[in-house]
This record gives C-alpha cells, sequence and structure tokens, in this order.
C-alpha cells in the first residue's frame, strides 16, 4: 500500500505548473454519501486533448467521480474545476456545454425517435442548437445515419448506446465522460466505439473514459487513472500503471503480463500468492508443460519446474508466471550447475511431475532427477505419453522406481485434486 | 414505418382539432332544449342582453356550464400530463398530490359553516388545496431539493387522511351531508358565470408547460440524464408541480372531484401524438375539454330532467375508448 502512495505523489505532486490552466483539475477531492466515504483526496489534471481511461474494481467510486466532474454531484470537500472554474459555480446549462456525460444506464421507455433523443443533446446550445450540426451529421459521424428516423426503443444495445453518445456530442463539450460504455457491447462493437472513440479524440476532444476491460485499456489509452476503494492507486501511461504488482494490489487477484506480436497484455488468474496448497514440480519442455503450469497456477499451487532451456516454450510460459525454474543455456544439454538447481527444486516439491516430453540425451539427467526423488520418497507422477517419445530408454525406469503413471494430464491433475482433498480431510 | 409514425401524428393533431370543434358545438345545441347552430350564431352575435328564451338559456345556462366544462377539462388533463411525466408514472393523476382531497376539505367546511356560496366555496377549496400541497411539499424536500417519490407518497397519505377528515365531517353535517356527497361525485349543475370567472384564473397555467416543452421531453430520460444534459431540473420541478397543482385546485373548486378525465386523456393523447410534450401538452388541453364536454353533454341530456353525476360519465366515456386504444396501439 506504501508504494501506492508513493506511486500516487509521482503521479500528481510533481506535475510541473502547465503554461496553460489544465482543462479539468481535480484537488483534493472527497466525497460521502451520507456519512459512507466513497472517494478521498482524490487528485489529478487533464490536459485538453488528453485520451484517458479509469480502471478500478467495483465500488471504487468511478461512476461517482464521473458525477462530480460533470458537477450533478457537489464534492464533501476539496474541489473540481473545469477551465479553471470550479463547478458548483456553473450553472447546470454552462456545465453542460463544457462537459458531456454518456452513462451507463440509460432508459427511455417512451416512443420517442431517434432523432428527437439526439436533439435533446443540444438543449444546453439554446438557440444556437442547429450551429453545431443535426442530428443526422452527428450519427453519421458515428457511422449510424440510418438511425435517425427509427423509433429508439426499437433499436438494439449497440444502436442505443451510439445513440446516447451521439446525444452527448450534441452538446458540443470540450470533456467527454463516459461510464462504462461498452459493457453491453460484443467484442465487434467494443473494438468500434474505442476506434470511435479515439477518432473523436484525434478530433480534439478530451476524453476520460471508465472500462472494466483492462487489455482494452492498456491497448487504447494514452493515461490510466486506477482508482482502489476511493483513492488513486496510479496514474499515468498504462505499461506504467498496470503492472502485475499494481493489478494484484488494487483487484486482489494474480496478474502476468505477457507480450505477444508486439502487443502487451494481461491474464489473470483468480488466486493471491501465498495461499499454499503445495508444491509441484515439472519436468518438462516444448511446451509440453505449458497448459498444466497455468492450470497448477490457477488451482493455487506453488509451481517450479526444470530444466528448462531459455527461449523454450514452456520456459517463457513459465517465466510469464513466475515460477522458480531451473534454467540452462539456449539449446544446450544440461550442465552440472542447471541439474543441482534442479534437484534442489524438487526436494522442496510436494510432488514431481513428468509431462510427456520427448527425452533425448541433451535433457535425459531431468529424468535421471525425477528418479532420484522418486528413490527420496518424493511421489513422481508421469504422463504415460514420456515413454513414447524416449530417445535413450531412461523412461522405463520410471515405473519400476515407484512412479505413478497417467494416460493424460487430466487424469494427472484428478489425482492432485484427490490427494488435496484427503489432505483437507486430514488436517482440518 | 417511421413515416406513417409522423403522419398518424400530424393527423392526431387534425382530430383532435376536428373533435374539438365538434364537441364545442354539440355541447353548445343539444340539451333539455335544443338549439340550431344558426340559432347559436345569432345568439352569440346579438350579444347576452336578448329576451328571447333560447337566448337566455344560452347565455345564462348553456354557455357557461360549457365553457366551464371544457375549463376543467382542459385544466385536469394538462395537470395530469405534467404530473405523470414528472413521476415517470403512468397510474398517475391530477389527485395523487393532495391537492384535490385539500380543495375537498376546504369546500366540505364551506358546506358545514354555510357557506356555500360563491366566493367563499372558491376561497375555501383553494386554501385547502394550497395548504395541502404545501405539506407534502415540506415533506418531500430534502436539501434543497424535491424528492418526487416522497412527494407521491406524501400526497396519496395526505389524500387517505383528509379524505377521512371529511367522513368524520360528514357524519357531523347531518343535512348538509347530501351537499357534501354531491359536491365530491364532481358536477357542472348549476353552474354559472361566476365559477366561470374563477376557471378562466387556470387558462394562463395552462400555458406554462409549453415553455417548458424541452425540459419536459428530457425529464422522460429521467431526472440525472436531466441534469447531464444541462435542464435546471429543481426549477423545473417547482415551476411544473405549482402549476399542476394550481390547475387542479382551480378545477376541483369550481366542480368537485371528477376523476378519469386526468388519468386517461394523456394516455390517449400520447397514443394518437407520441410523447414530445410540444404536440402532447396542447392536444392534451383539447382533447380533455372536448371529453369533459362531451361527459356533461351526456351527464345532462340522457336522463333529462334528472343529472347523472359526470364524473360517472367520464368513466363510462373514458374507459372504453381507452381500453380501445390501448389495443389498438398495441396490434
Amino acid at each position: 500500500m506504501a508504494g501506492e502512495r508513493e506511486l500516487t505523489s509521482a503521479a500528481t505532486g510533481e506535475l510541473p505548473k502547465a503554461a496553460s490552466p489544465a482543462l479539468l483539475s481535480v484537488r483534493e477531492l472527497a466525497f460521502a454519501y451520507d456519512e459512507r466515504p466513497v472517494l478521498r483526496r482524490i487528485s489529478f489534471d487533464l490536459q485538453a486533448g488528453e485520451f484517458v481511461g479509469i480502471v478500478g474494481p467495483n465500488g471504487s467510486g468511478k461512476s461517482t467521480l464521473l458525477d462530480l466532474v460533470d458537477g450533478v454531484l457537489r464534492p464533501s470537500a476539496g474541489e473540481v474545476c473545469v477551465n479553471g472554474k470550479p463547478t458548483r459555480e456553473y450553472r447546470r446549462r454552462d456545465m453542460a456545454r463544457e462537459v458531456a456525460l454518456v452513462p451507463q444506464h440509460f432508459t427511455l421507455e417512451f416512443d420517442l425517435s431517434v432523432r428527437e433523443v439526439v436533439e435533446m443533446g443540444a438543449y444546453c446550445r439554446g438557440k444556437d442548437a442547429h450551429s453545431g450540426g443535426d442530428a443526422e451529421l452527428t450519427l453519421a459521424r458515428l457511422g449510424v445515419a440510418a438511425l435517425v428516423e427509427r423509433r429508439f426503443t426499437e433499436l438494439s444495445g449497440g444502436e442505443k448506446q451510439l445513440v446516447v453518445l451521439a446525444q452527448a456530442l450534441m452538446q458540443r463539450a470540450q470533456l467527454l465522460l463516459l461510464d462504462e460504455p461498452a459493457s453491453a457491447l460484443d467484442v465487434s462493437h467494443q473494438l468500434r466505439l474505442f476506434d470511435l472513440l479515439q477518432q473523436l479524440n484525434r478530433d480534439g476532444l478530451t476524453v476520460l473514459c471508465i472500462l472494466h476491460d483492462l487489455n482494452l485499456a492498456i491497448h487504447y489509452f494514452d493515461k490510466l487513472l486506477v482508482l482502489s476503494d476511493g483513492e488513486v492507486a496510479a496514474f499515468g501511461p498504462p505499461d506504467e500503471v498496470l503492472r502485475p504488482e499494481i493489478v494484484e494490489a488494487v483487484y486482489g487477484v494474480r496478474a502476468y503480463l505477457h507480450k505477444h506480436a508486439g502487443r502487451t497484455y494481461l491474464t489473470f488468474s483468480p488466486r493471491l500468492r501465498g495461499e499454499r496448497l503445495g508444491r509441484v514440480h515439472l519436468v518438462c519442455g516444448g511446451g509440453t508443460g505449458a497448459g498444466l503450469m497455468r492450470e497448477l497456477v490457477d488451482a493455487g499451487y506453488d509451481v517450479s519446474a526444470g530444466v528448462l532451456n531459455a527461449l523454450d516454450t514452456d520456459e517463457e510460459t513459465g517465466s510469464e508466471l513466475g515460477l522458480s525454474m531451473a534454467v540452462e543455456a539456449p539449446f544446450s544439454p544440461v550442465g552440472d550447475e542447471a541439474h543441482a538447481h534442479n534437484l534442489e527444486l524438487m526436494r522442496a516439491a510436494d510432488v514431481v511431475m513428468v509431462t510427456a516430453v520427448p527425452v533425448s540425451h541433451g535433457n535425459e539427467r531431468n529424468i535421471r532427477a525425477a528418479l532420484e526423488a522418486a528413490a527420496a520418497g518424493t511421489p513422481v507422477w508421469a504422463v504415460r505419453g514420456v515413454l513414447d517419445n524416449d530417445f535413450t530408454g531412461v523412461t522405463a525406469e520410471l515405473e519400476p522406481a515407484g512412479a505413478r503413471l497417467f494416460a493424460d494430464e487430466a487424469g494427472v491433475l484428478a489425482a492432485l485434486r484427490e490427494r488435496a482433498r484427503r489432505a483437507s480431510l486430514t488436517q482440518p | 414505418m417511421t413515416s406513417g409514425a409522423r403522419t398518424s401524428g400530424r393527423l392526431g393533431v387534425a382530430l383532435a382539432v376536428v373533435i374539438f370543434a365538434a364537441c364545442l358545438l354539440a355541447s353548445l345545441a343539444l340539451g333539455p332544449v335544443s338549439l340550431s347552430p344558426l340559432k347559436l350564431a345569432h345568439y352569440l352575435m346579438a350579444g347576452p342582453g336578448g329576451s328571447a328564451p333560447g337566448s337566455i338559456i344560452f347565455w345564462q345556462i348553456r354557455l357557461p356550464r360549457v365553457l366551464l366544462a371544457f375549463l376543467v377539462g382542459a385544466a385536469l388533463s394538462v395537470a395530469g400530463v405534467i404530473l405523470q411525466d414528472l413521476f415517470l408514472n403512468p397510474l398517475t393523476d391530477p389527485y395523487v398530490t393532495g391537492v384535490s382531497s385539500g380543495a375537498a376539505l376546504g369546500a366540505t367546511f364551506g358546506i358545514v359553516l354555510h357557506l356555500a356560496a360563491l366566493p367563499w366555496m372558491t376561497i375555501l377549496a383553494l386554501i385547502g388545496g394550497f395548504a395541502t400541497l404545501a405539506v407534502v411539499w415540506i415533506a418531500a424536500r430534502r436539501r434543497g431539493k424535491i424528492d418526487i417519490y416522497v412527494l407521491l407518497l406524501a400526497g396519496v397519505t395526505i389524500s387517505y387522511l383528509v379524505t377521512a377528515v371529511i367522513a368524520v365531517l360528514m357524519i357531523r353535517a347531518g343535512e348538509d351531508m347530501d351537499a357534501i356527497v354531491y359536491w365530491l361525485l364532481g358536477s357542472f349543475s348549476g353552474r354559472s358565470w361566476p365559477e366561470v370567472k374563477v376557471a378562466l384564473f387556470a387558462l394562463p397555467f395552462m400555458i406554462v408547460p409549453l415553455f417548458f416543452a424541452k425540459e419536459m421531453d428530457i425529464l422522460l430520460q429521467g431526472e440525472k440524464r436531466a441534469l447531464e444534459l444541462g435542464v435546471d431540473v429543481e426549477r423545473a420541478k417547482r415551476v411544473l408541480l405549482v402549476t399542476a397543482a394550481v390547475l387542479t385546485a382551480v378545477a376541483v373548486s369550481v366542480s368537485g372531484i371528477i376523476g378519469f378525465v386526468g388519468l386517461v386523456v394523456p394516455h390517449i393523447v400520447r397514443l394518437l401524438v407520441g410523447p414530445s410534450h410540444m404536440r402532447l401538452v396542447p392536444i392534451a388541453l383539447l382533447g380533455g375539454a372536448a371529453l369533459m364536454g362531451i361527459a356533461d353533454l351526456l351527464s345532462r341530456t340522457m336522463l333529462a330532467p334528472a343529472e347523472i353525476p359526470v364524473g360517472v360519465v367520464t368513466t363510462f366515456v373514458g374507459a372504453p375508448l381507452f381500453v380501445y386504444l390501448l389495443r389498438r396501439g398495441r396490434a
């Protein structure tokens, strides 16, 4: 938690005083519903033209923050300034000219046309409503001009979302706030919506958008504001603020950072480190262990592996998952040092598993290590396929040494679950 | 489909105007003594001084009564539009705010205290109506905002309370009880120019919602969305609620409690011309007036010389019409 505080101050406190005032400036903002505090000590600035996402767990105060920025709610302490003027000094109509909001839920059960709904957005513009372009043009900008004569109640969820966005654009505000605009959309509509928002941003709109999908957040936004329990946990470029340790602290899940095809993305597993069910050591390689690694980590086991060559698929998966591994140089046979490390890891393990890895002279020592573990009394469970891809004959010694053989990975995992169940019965 | 909806909107406007004119003509012409349209025109041009029986009937009885029915019908249905759309509740009518019960209590006091003549009845009814509104308003006020749901609940609750007080008064009233019951049922019987003058007071308030047509449209999306779009929601609510209360109190003070018009006319008109208030408010005004005019015509002609309470007739006319339109709207 101390780390988060430092990040907060680093992200907000040391901002150089910009020559032009920030479009949005939030200072020491606090808000409470009745006596229940929702937001505390929120401070950040938004410059005109920025494209910023807000992420954070449910109940972290994201929507409340947007309502405060839009002036719909009044701060309990601190202030929100738009163009240098506190929101409480704005009349509603003037506020709507500066800040537009696309709400998460939108209900309209009356039989109005899409045109009528979109034109409501121009209300704050009063007499000069039409100078900002009419409903058709705004809908055309979003690629849905054809909707203009339809009845709003007949539209699909995705179409309604775009119509409400068009309504907000009719305000011609500088700052657009969106509250989980993608939550009701399928993946193609999601991407289309964020592409649209990016386009609007390039045309000069400043965007502040709540979203739940951290990978969309990383991919699309210039900056992210991470809210946790009513406070700013981090604020900055996505790759700085969505580091696995921050995600874990904020969301309470394990997070893993992957780089694939030039993109960074996160994957998650539900448990936090430290809930020890036991330790499993994997003898694998060439991608035969990647699936098991993930399954075991998600199930809550401490997992080690070895010996693996650097750059091997299993080695890369293992390092993304943060496993302890005995590693050898690429394309080299297992050397003494790696072998010793491997034996050490196996001694710490409750179970040693052998996948259907092809066995040759390069990795024969790994099987020898497993045999040693079996001799020392550690259960050794092997997938039968390992016998078929053996070019050395060493695996024939597994069964006589006391190793259990399983038809496939599913069998190994089932046996592991059974073992955990029995352990929990004997140790309530 | 869409152009169809627009045409039916324009058709609805034309239809409402034609129906309104026809109802006005029929209400003036028909009665225990029927007057032909030609005679109507003649009496109207000649002015109120004529000594012919027809002229006296037209100027002293028929015209004020018809005008009163039209004004009360218009006031109630405009109030109904305002309240249904503010509460976003289709079951709302002008009587839920408690204003009508308060007005009824005021009028009941007038009858019991033998002040049952104008202007006392009207003054007492208006005082009763506004006093109730004040109580409901204070109950619903939190931190400078009116909580619309508390207002609804407080209004319904105070209506029950006031009705209980009226019941006690009726039991104590003795021979005045008939007068109270008849007043509560609602009627235009025996009403003349003094009541019309009171009802005319409602006319400017019927125009008020037209100045808030855009705000009312936006409020169909809920108060929060209206705030986001820049509507001064509290101001709009204050003005519109007071407007609805004045319309209701004035209507009740001259005619008693006439049900159904304020509930059903807004729905019927919404089905015909859509929910947009620039059309809805004026057409509901005309439609409410026409329906009330026809109801009063039936109430004084069907069992002539006896009269059926007009509130009974509005229900008999309105209910089947409403069910028909609902079914047509769904189809």
